[in-house]
This record gives C-alpha cells, structure tokens and sequence, in this order.
C-alpha cells in the first residue's frame, strides 16, 4: 500500500468542485508562487507551526528539544528550522496546542476511511471528493491508488491542479479523475515564470491535453492585486478558454489574507503582507471581461 | 435558483399595506415575551412562577429583573394592564376550581375588545394573557418540591406545546361544542358525577363566551361598515360581519370562514397562556380548499393572503405542513404548496415558524421549494423535520400505530398527535450537568479511582433529579386541572367532553406522557471523556487537581484548560466520543422510560433547550470539559459552541450517531455563513442534499441559519437599522435585536459553518 504525506482534510467544503465535498491537501509543490495561499504546502517533508496567538508561554517545547532547536527570543519562540528534525515532539508536549506539525503521513487506507466517512452527502448533492495541494501529481504514485479506491467506492473525484507535471503522469492520474480544476495563473510568459517558476507553454499544453481527453474541466486564476489581477491577462485566458471544448466554467478566486497567518506561523516572511484584496467592484468586472470575451459562465469570489 | 413555482407570486397592494404595522409591533417589543429571571430559564420552573411572566398587572414583575425571550408572543402588548377590575373571583373569591375559574374567563373575554384594521380580511388578535388578569399560581406545597427539585438538578412548570385537534371544532363548530358538552353534562347529572358535571358547566361558561367573543367581531365589523364611505372598504367589512357571525355557532362553510375560524380559536387558546401548535394546516383546511376551487369562489393567491394573514397575526404559533397519510402515503397536497408560498409572499422580516414534514417518499418538488424559500428569505423559516423519525419516536413511547401516523410538528423541537395527545412538554428539564458536577464532587471525596466509578455516580445523580421532578410533576398534576383548566383545549381533544375532565386531567384516555428537556449533554459527553482520556487512561492530570481547576474557573490552570481542549470532543465524527454520546443518551432514555407519572405514562427526554444554556454559565460554573463559567453550555444535543472542527457534515453524523427515534425531539442548530453559499455553490440544492442526507441517517429536526457575525455585531451596535434580521434560535424564530442580551451573546458564539478559503 502506498504512503502519502498530507496537510489537511477539509470537509463539507462546497467551493473546489460541485455538490458537498471533501478537500484532502497534499503536501509538496515545485512550484513557487510569490502569493501562495498555502506555504505550509510546499515541502515534502513535515513542518513545525507555532501560532503565537494561542502560545501560553510554557516553554515545555524549548525543554523538550533534543536539538536545541527552539530558542525564546524576545517574547517571541523561534525554530532553527535547519536543526529542527522534524520529530514533533515539541508538538506532543504542547499543551495550548500552539505548535502543531503540517504534514502527516498516511496510507491510502488511512485516509480512505476518512474520505467515505460523507458519502451520502457526495451522493445527494452530486459532490465527491477534491485532491487539492501542494501540488498533488507531486505524489502520483500514492494519488493514482487513492483515486482507484476512489472510483471503486463510486466517489466523483476532483483533481486540483496547476498542471506543473509531465504529460505522462497527468494522463495516468486522469485515468480516474472526474473533474480537473485546472490553475490559470498568468498568459504573460515571463512574468508567470518571475512570479511562480512555471513554464506558461508546458501547462497550456497540458491543458489542451486534458481538453482532448474529453475530461471535464473548471478553470481557475487566483486574481492577486499587482500580479493577476490583469485586465488583459483575463482577456487572453478567456480567449483561450473559448478555444477548448471541456471547460465548463471559470473561477475567478480573490485573493485572500486568511495565508497571513500561515506564513507568521512558520516563520517565514511574506512578500505580500502588505497587499489588499481586489474590491468588489474589480472582481465583477473582470467577471464581466471573461464572460465577454468567451470564457462561458463564469463565477467569482 | 431553481424556481419551482409555476406563477410568480408576490403580496397583493393589500397585504402589502398590513405588513408595516406587524413590523412595527415588533420594533416596539410589544410581541416580546418574559421569564421573571435567570433561572426560570434553566430549571423551567421558578419559585412562585407557574410560566411565562406577565407582562402587565398586579403580577407583573419590574423590567429589570425579567429576561426577554424574543418577540414570541402570540399577543400583542399594549403596555397597560387589562382595563377590566370586577373579576367574578374578585367578588366571590379566587378558588382553584373550573367553574370559579370559566367564570372569570368569560368575563375576560367580554372585556377584551374587538379591533378590526383597515384592509384586513381575517381579523382578531388580543393583547392580554388570561394571568394578567387571574393569578396563575400554584399552593405552596409545590414550591418546596420546586426547590427540592432544583436543588438536584431539574424542574418544571405544567404550560404545554400540545397540539389540538381542530378538525374537531371546523365540523362542529361552536354551538355544535356546546351542544356536545350539554349533552354529557345532563349525562352525568343524571349519573350523579358532581365533579364532571361541574367541569361541562365550566366548560359550557367557556364556549358560550367565545360565540359571544366571535360575535363581538361580527358587531364590530357592521358598526364600522355602517361609518365607513368607501365603497370596497365597505363590503369588505360587511363580508367580516358575515363570516363572523356565520363561525361564531356554525361549523365555516368555505375556505375564508375556515381560516377565520382558526384564527379565533388560536386567540382564545393563547390567551391561555402555552406554546400549543395548531396542527397539520394543509390536511385541516384541504377539503374546504378543494371545494372552493371546484366553486370558482377562490383563486389561490386569496387562499395564500388569508393564510399570510394568520402568519402575520401570530408569529407565535405553530403548523405543520407535509408529512404522511393515514395509509402513511404523502400528505403533499396543492394546499401545503400554497401554506409555504403564504410565507414565500411575506417574507424575510416576517418570523412564522412553520414546520414542513420531510419523510422518505415526500413530493421532491414540494422539499425543494421548502429549501428554496429557506434560502431566499434567509431566516430559519421553514424548520425541516423528520416525520419518519417523529413517527417511530411516538410508537417507541407507547403511541398506538393508528394514532400515530397523525403526527404533527407542533412548534419548537416537539410534535404531537392532534387531539390524542397531551404530553405536558415544553418546560421541564434535567440539567445533567448539574447532575454531572455533583457527581463530580463526590468522585473527588471518594477519590474514585476508575472511569466506572464516576459514571456510576452520575447515573445515581440524573437518577435522584429524575426522581424530585417526578414528585413536583406529581403535585403540579393534581392541582393543574383545578389551578389553570386549559378548557379551550379540551373542546378541540378526542374524549375531553366526553369524559367530563379537562385536558390536564388524568384519566381523559389521552397520552401523558412527560417530556424532559436535558441541558448540557455535550458538556457532559466532552466533561466525562476529557476525564476518562487525561485522568484515567493517561494519568496526565489528577482528579483532584481537575476538580481544583473547575472550582477556580481555570484561573492559573490555563496549561490545564488547553490540554483538556486538545482531546476530541463531540461533534466531530470520532467514534470515540461520539460513542460515549450514545451511551450518555441511552442512560437517560432508558432511565426515563423506567419512571412513570401519576397518570400512568413515563417520562421521555427531549435533546432541546429553549434558553437555559444561555443562561446556566455563571450560576453552576465551570465544568471539566475546559468550558469556563463564563461560556454557555451547549444547546440541546448540539455540540458545544466553537467545538465542531470537521465541518458540517461531521456534525451531522456524529448527531445523527445519536437514538434521535427514541427521544422526543432534538434540532441540529446549522449555523452558516454566507460564504458556505458562495456565489456558483447552488445554494437550495447543496441544503436540500445537506438535509435529506441528515434524515436519511436518522436526524430529526433542522434549524439553518445564513448570517454572518460581522452583520449580527452591526445589529447590536444599531438595533434600529437592522431590526429585521429573523433567526431561528432555537425553537422559535425570533428577530434578533428583540433577543436577551445574554441570549445574543450565546447566539454569536455559535459555531458557524463558513468556507475557509
């Protein structure tokens, strides 16, 4: 059986993909995308988080580190993320539960039991479950057995992706996949690889594979004030959109400051804590400007 | 939004223009309704108060110290006492029995006037309950069981949510009451029964007045049609003498004259003083329906206004709509369409609670549109509730299948058989976590050393409180046919005249049971295995320091409070303390079930709290579960505020885990942000996927609330502004701004379901 790491399950989640869904997020992207919603995300390896807001000031972590990892600086606890070995003892004797450790590692069985726990919910409301990340196809080995077991219990399954893998292991992990909620980022070619290290080419052309394919497909463009949020971006991803023959809609999704914290949480700074979501009043006109220019129904929020 | 209706239906020019005047009624708190203080809202009952407090008269308590329910009184306030002084028990003397109590009932109705509003079709509302002029007091012998009672963790006061069978007075009518009761009366006369006789001679009084009540409507209507210039204004009041006259004796004879009738019965029913529903509407006023169709005398936008009208009138009152059959097929019909789409005209700022049946083979259409209008307006309306469920629940308590299939949601989280049943529910309860925390204490003091051991001592502890409330009941139940008669009830109950006894009697050949109210199950649940996970198995925290803890509300156990907060808590769908939910609710159900009345049935718990959690924090404490005394307790069979993590759908089933078929009611309070219905999220279908799979799995009653707390906290700084927002609380819908303090509070607190991302 194949093992996988994981951060997170989020059930009942009616926004990644139709009808009640389960979220499950896995752990590891190559990408690096400079607004990240999720850093927590992107390594392979398990994290440790302190949210200093809940932080009771025990210090039972610094005492219980072998390392020497965690040091009190200024009222402030801070990890030697280079000595820490992840262990997660630090995490065990937590009492607040201000340190927690993102990333698990599970067995397909594991988390399927979980997954089926909804269900009935995914079968009257015509929702399922969404794989979501990190970038999933990371871990294609453990996500092509999940996705099979998925099948086999009749669960419609959700891939969402930013379509940052080789052909060959997307066109296996589709073999069962139902729906791919697909990431637009960018059409500009060089300031999509300067904001998230993706090659603009390689995705379309996957893209347009999966178009092939016949599988049903939801675009989606984090609209980032500065980076996204582009009038003529939008314009060419709609355009592009009209061109393919499986996209049965397109998500515009504002950014969000809920990331904030996350980052605080791993120490780590973020470039764009400054930044202020798009208004209202934006999001409906590039909705407009998508519906206009050929992107079909479209949605925001 | 997928539109169901085949017409597109609104408010009439008419209706419209009846609309301001109930919201203003209730901007002026003059639908509120009182407990006389904190803790008649946690044990149901309280020292020298039998119910709900008056608002006006001698009996009336100061501002200050009562608690607002919400704007959930049938009546409407006027602000001053009831005018009339010459009480016929003022002269002869109070006296607990039916005749001296009729007496100053008919002459409470004589003086209650007849008000008739410009564009109304249905008219009559009242603005005093019947204690704000009799005392409704109870002797003193039950106070001392009361504080016995309270003293071990329960209490009770006899005001019920039952549900008559008004099918019986739409084909009889008044005077064919009356003539009903005559003729028992000379039947036990003749029999030499004194005391039945006496109770028809009371009932008779009783009758006799509301015809004369009715009338006095009839009367009104002409002196006004007679002042009155416009043409159409005019014929309309003559059209109210009419009717008025016609259903003050005779039994209605169409569709408008039915609803009237309803109307009436309702104000005389509620001047009493209780939460009683009103039964299946779309089965009472079906056939009247049909007949008027097949005449050509009604169009169904009339039928929808007269049935807006009586929502608007009484926002406290309750129907059912939907459900089963006799042959247990679906009851849908087209008039349980029109019931809802009467509330769909209205709209949002209007609280009607009004239940809709949901069972496995109900019309889809007809569920969809429940949905629909749920999320169109927004504001809990209608509550959705298992009938399969409800079915099982009476025949799990000893209801004969042949009268059970007539189920009928009857307001808050309780449902009745119409005229069968009078089960003395609303107002009792078993505060379990008081029964818990003494058992607490005592496992301290007998350094109890297993898990069993402290359960074993809770058991003894839900059973002593079970006990005391059985002794009060007892007491209450002798004095309650003499103190307060609910006659007005008896006429509209299958064996009540017939019997010679009124509704509260024994020995009616109804169902009494008595239903409890339990408050804190999923402290008690999230308590006992906090207790069982860091006490006993892992040895982590001494019982002794826990009960330290508790004693000081956490203060310098914070470490503690959060380790007790990381180990899993009900709501989440963990088996492991789910589980141990199940056997908590199976102790009291069996335990219940073990106890029987004076009047011969058992008692049955019900998974609701109407106020108390709100209120119980400060006065029993803090409690093992990490909850701070300060918090409120967890509402009902919900899980405690905040703690429900996994979503909605986990809260759903570990509820679900729960034998909801073996306890008589038990809401899933679904709190959500707007955002879980974000924009391209199909809304009705995702709450009609929500809800039907809930049912499937056995939950009973669903109340879903859409409102964002950032919007509630602009409510509270600008009440006026935002004085339309409806919620439905817990039993009842309510407008927010009218709700307690308190009460707003705890209802912020709620968890709410929102999407994260």
């Amino acid at each position: 059986m194949e093992k996988g790491i994981i951060t997170n399950i989020e059930r009942s989640s009616t926004v990644d993909g139709p009808g009640i869904r389960t979220v499950l997020f896995l752990k590891g992207c190559p990408l690096h995308c400079l607004w990240c919603q999720n850093p927590e995300t992107i390594k392979l390896y398990p994290e440790i988080l302190w949210n200093s807001k809940i932080c009771i000031g025990c210090s039972k972590c610094i005492d219980t580190c072998v390392k020497g990892a965690i040091k009190l600086v200024k009222g402030k606890l801070i990890t030697d993320r280079n000595l820490c070995m992840k262990c997660g003892e630090c995490v065990k004797v937590c009492p607040s539960g201000a340190r927690s450790l993102a990333g698990k590692i599970v067995t397909t069985d594991e988390i399927l039991t979980v997954l089926l726990k909804d269900k009935i919910f995914y079968d009257k409301s015509g929702g399922g479950v969404t794989i979501s990340g990190g970038e999933p196809t990371l871990q294609d080995e453990f996500l092509n057995e999940l996705l099979l077991a998925l099948k086999y219990n009749n669960v419609h399954t959700a891939l969402d992706t930013s379509g940052f893998a080789r052909w060959e292991v997307l066109k296996k992990i589709l073999e069962n996949v139902d729906l791919v909620l697909y990431d637009l980022k960018q059409m500009d070619k060089q300031k999509l690889y300067e904001y998230t290290g993706c090659n603009l080419d390689f995705v379309l052309q996957n893209l347009q594979n999966i178009d092939e394919s016949g599988i049903s497909i939801w675009i989606r463009t984090p609209v980032i004030t500065g980076y996204t949020q582009d009038e003529e971006g939008i314009i060419n991803i709609s355009r592009f959109i009209a061109k393919l023959k499986n996209v049965k809609r397109y998500e515009l999704l504002k950014y969000n400051i809920l990331a904030l914290q996350k980052y605080e949480w791993m120490d780590t700074d973020y470039i764009l804590k400054k930044m202020h979501p798009p208004s209202e009043a934006v999001m409906r006109k590039l909705k407009k400007l998508a519906e206009s220019n050929g992107a079909g129904e479209v949605f925001y929020r | 939004m997928t539109v169901l209706l085949k017409e597109k239906i609104g408010p009439s020019e008419r209706i419209k223009k009846l609309i301001p005047r109930y919201l203003q009624l209730i901007k002026e708190g003059k639908r509120d309704l009182y407990y006389d203080g904190v803790l008649h809202g946690i044990y149901q009952w309280s020292p020298g108060s039998a119910s709900f407090v008056p608002d006006t008269g001698e009996h009336a308590i100061p501002t200050e110290e009562r608690v607002v329910v919400g704007d959930h009184d049938a009546r409407v306030g006027v602000g001053y006492p009831f005018p009339g002084r010459e009480l016929p028990s003022s002269k002869v003397g109070l006296k607990h029995d039916p005749e001296n109590w009729a007496q100053d009932f008919e002459y409470f109705l004589e003086n209650n006037p007849a008000e008739i509003y410009p564009n109304e079709y249905i008219v009559g509302e009242f603005h005093w309950r019947f204690d704000e002029a009799r005392e409704l007091k109870y002797p003193e012998e039950i106070d001392a069981l009361g504080m016995k009672a309270m003293k071990a963790g329960s209490g009770g006061s006899s005001l019920t949510h039952t549900c008559p069978d008004l099918s019986i007075g739409l084909s009889l009518g008044w005077q064919g009451i009356v003539d009903k009761v005559i003729k028992y009366r000379k039947k036990y006369e003749k029999l030499g029964e004194k005391k039945q006789a006496s109770y028809l001679r009371a009932a008779e009084t009783t009758y006799r007045s509301v015809i004369r009540y009715i009338k006095k409507y009839a009367n009104k209507a002409k002196s006004l049609a007679n002042i009155e210039t416009d043409k159409d204004a005019r014929e309309n009041y003559l059209k109210i003498a009419k009717v008025c006259e016609n259903i003050s004796t005779n039994p209605p004879s169409n569709f408008r004259e039915a609803v009237q009738w309803i109307e009436f019965y309702q104000i005389v029913d509620r001047m009493i003083g209780h939460g009683n529903g009103y039964g299946r509407l779309d089965q009472l006023l079906k056939d009247f329906y049909i007949k008027d169709m097949n005449e050509g005398i009604i169009t169904r936008q009339l039928a929808r206004e007269l049935i807006a009208e009586i929502y608007l009138k009484y926002g406290g009152s309750f129907f059912a709509l939907a459900g089963r059959n006799e042959e247990l097929q679906d009851n849908t019909n087209e008039l349980s369409w029109v019931c809802l789409e009467a509330y769909d005209i209205i709209g949002e700022d209007n609280g009607v609670p009004i239940g809709v049946m949901w069972h496995s083979d109900i019309d889809k259409d007809f569920f969809r549109y429940a949905c629909e209008v749920l999320y169109r307006h927004k504001a809990g309306i209608p509550t959705l509730v298992n009938y399969d469920v409800m079915r099982e629940s009476e025949i799990y308590s000893g209801v004969k299948p042949e009268d059970a299939w007539n189920v009928s949601y009857s307001g808050c989280q309780w449902y009745c058989i119409p005229g069968k049943e009078y089960c003395d529910q609303d107002k009792n309860c078993i505060v379990i976590i008081q029964c818990f925390l003494q058992a607490f204490n005592k496992a301290v003091e007998k350094n109890i050393e297993k898990f069993e051991g402290l359960w074993n001592l809770y058991c003894q502890e839900v059973e002593n409180a079970l006990i005391a409330l059985r002794d009060v009941k007892n007491a209450e139940y002798k004095w309650q046919p003499l103190v307060w008669p609910e006659i007005v009830g008896a006429s509209q109950t299958h064996g009540c005249i017939e019997a010679g006894k009124d509704i509260t009697d024994t020995g009616t050949g109804i169902y009494n049971y008595t239903s409890v109210n339990i408050l804190g199950l999923a402290n008690v649940v999230d308590s006992l295995f906090a207790i069982k996970k860091l006490v006993f198995e892992d040895k982590k925290i001494t019982l002794q320091d826990l009960h330290k803890a508790v004693n000081e509300n956490f203060a310098g156990f914070e470490e503690m409070r959060r380790e007790i907060l990381k180990v899993p808590k009900y709501g989440n769908d963990e088996d492991e303390v789910d589980n141990l939910a199940v056997k908590v609710a199976n102790h009291f159900i069996d335990l219940l079930k073990s106890y029987k009345n004076s009047k011969g049935f058992h008692f049955r718990p019900s998974l609701f709290m109407f106020m108390g959690h709100a209120l119980a924090g400060p006065i029993l404490g803090a409690t093992p579960d990490g909850r701070i005394k300060e918090e409120s307790f967890a509402q009902g069979g919900n899980p405690m505020h905040g703690r429900s993590v996994n979503g909605i759908t986990a809260t759903m089933n570990s509820m679900a885990k729960l034998p909801l078929n073996k306890v008589i009611g038990g809401p899933l309070q679904f709190e959500s942000d707007p955002s879980f219905f974000a924009e391209g999220t199909n809304p009705v279908e995702t709450i009609e996927a929500l809800i039907t799979s809930f049912f499937e799995k056995g939950g009973v009653q669903v109340n879903l609330n859409i409102v964002s707390v950032e919007k509630l906290r602009r409510a509270q700084k600008d009440p006026l502004r935002y004085y339309n927002i409806v919620i439905r609380v817990t039993g009842y819908t309510a407008h927010f701004v009218n709700l307690d303090k308190k009460y707003q509070e705890d209802y912020i607190r709620r968890t709410r379901f929102k999407t994260a991302k």
